[in-house]
């Protein structure tokens, strides 16, 4: 591994402003692909902008290196990134009064059944898939 | 003179401001007690944010709503946008392990329809359980889905579109929190890799699959694939579930 390194370093990484052109023009475009759907069936902007950069970047149009860094930054700010998500919370702290302990309980609960439910279900398709295959190591 | 002050507190700054420094409190008492988890920054920075609203408008005497509003939005919604170009960068670790998505995809959408579907029974039988109104059970189906795709869901079968979006919340701030607890009790350290990312990518949305992304490369790419496919199954699923069952 350590031996590669130099090699890839020299491939390695666009300038940060060429990234964030990328990630914009990408944006850009899925915005515009976004407005096209219609109301009853939203399909939001940063998704889009997921499927066009994994489409282009499986299509070797746009290169791992110069959309990485950039790429990799912003995934690990996420948490903050939320931060005005969950105070936008107290715009609706109207909503507590009504049955707001209950419905916060519930969605508690519900986050733990879809993690655990899809977790297994996953699990269960993956088992079959490679008893068919005869993929006895398991997904590597 | 005062006039100009909050003039100018109405500036993105403002908001900058605030969260930042909320979200740094966080992750310092994150660091200070060792990790433990009502103390993970994100949770943190949600209350002291709000706290800081509700005390902001009760020394001014105006509701918190508008003191959000009027102050903490401006900054609040130039962070906010970031989550766009972040929630894009998951391509990247799903591309990373294309040959996982390349052999699983078939597996990896089944176990999301029909997951989801199965998620929908529980969710609905919990509302139940708690007695829920109409218009909250109606909220809490669409849940697993990125909240621009759950609120309009959520309307379309008569459900308050106001409690999704606290739903899609809620969901992130609690797996951010409680990630690594609920892996050890549901054991999901010992079962698919793959099931483990889906699952984290569909209950934690985007924060889910920052999270995923950290336990492991198979992980992150399941949970990014998770958060597009279980928006589009929501998206389908839940008016028939609400068709047939409501």
């Amino acid at each position: 591994m350590k031996k590669e390194q130099p090699k890839e370093q020299q491939k390695k990484a666009a300038p940060i402003l060429v990234q964030m052109g990328i990630f914009a023009a990408i944006l850009f475009v899925s915005q515009l692909i976004s407005d096209l759907f219609p109301k009853s069936f939203v399909v939001p902007t940063p998704l889009i902008g997921m499927i066009l950069l994994y489409i282009l970047l499986a299509t070797h149009i746009v290169k791992l290196e110069q959309v990485e860094k950039f790429g990799d930054f912003m995934i690990s700010l996420i948490a903050f990134l939320f931060v005005p998500s969950g105070i936008q919370l107290a715009g609706s702290l109207g909503l507590m009064k009504r049955e707001g302990l209950q419905d916060v309980i519930v969605i508690i609960i519900s986050t733990i059944i879809l993690l655990a439910v899809i977790a297994y279900v996953g699990t269960f398709f993956v088992g079959i898939h490679n008893k068919i295959t005869g993929n006895k190591k398991g997904e590597d | 003179m005062s006039a100009t002050i909050v003039q100018s507190l109405t500036l993105p700054i403002t908001g900058i401001v605030i969260s930042l420094i909320v979200y740094l409190i966080g992750m310092g008492l994150f660091k200070i007690s060792h990790g433990f988890f009502l103390f993970t920054p994100l949770l943190v920075g949600m209350v002291l944010g709000i706290a800081i609203l509700v005390v902001w408008a009760k020394c001014t005497g105006s509701t918190t709503a508008a003191v959000y509003k009027k102050f903490y939005l401006p900054g609040g919604n130039l962070i906010f946008w970031f989550l766009n170009p972040a929630t894009m960068a998951f391509a990247i670790p799903l591309y990373r392990r294309n040959d996982i998505f390349k052999k699983y995809w078939l597996d990896v959408i089944l176990t999301l329809f029909v997951g989801g579907f199965l998620s929908l029974f529980l969710i609905h039988g919990v509302a139940k359980v708690f007695a829920l109104s109409r218009v909250s059970t109606a909220a809490m189906l669409p849940q697993a889905a990125t909240t621009a795709v759950a609120m309009p869901v959520a309307q379309g079968i008569g459900g308050d579109p106001a409690v999704t979006a606290m739903a899609c919340i809620l969901n992130a701030v609690i797996i951010y929190a409680l990630a690594e607890f609920l892996i050890k009790v549901l054991r999901l350290n010992k079962i698919s890799k793959i099931g483990t990312g889906l699952g984290l990518g569909s209950a934690g949305h985007t924060v889910g699959s920052a999270k995923a992304v950290q336990l492991g490369s198979i992980q992150g790419a399941m949970a990014a694939v998770a958060v597009v496919i279980v928006s589009l199954a929501m998206d389908v699923l839940v008016p028939i579930y609400a068709h047939l069952f409501m």
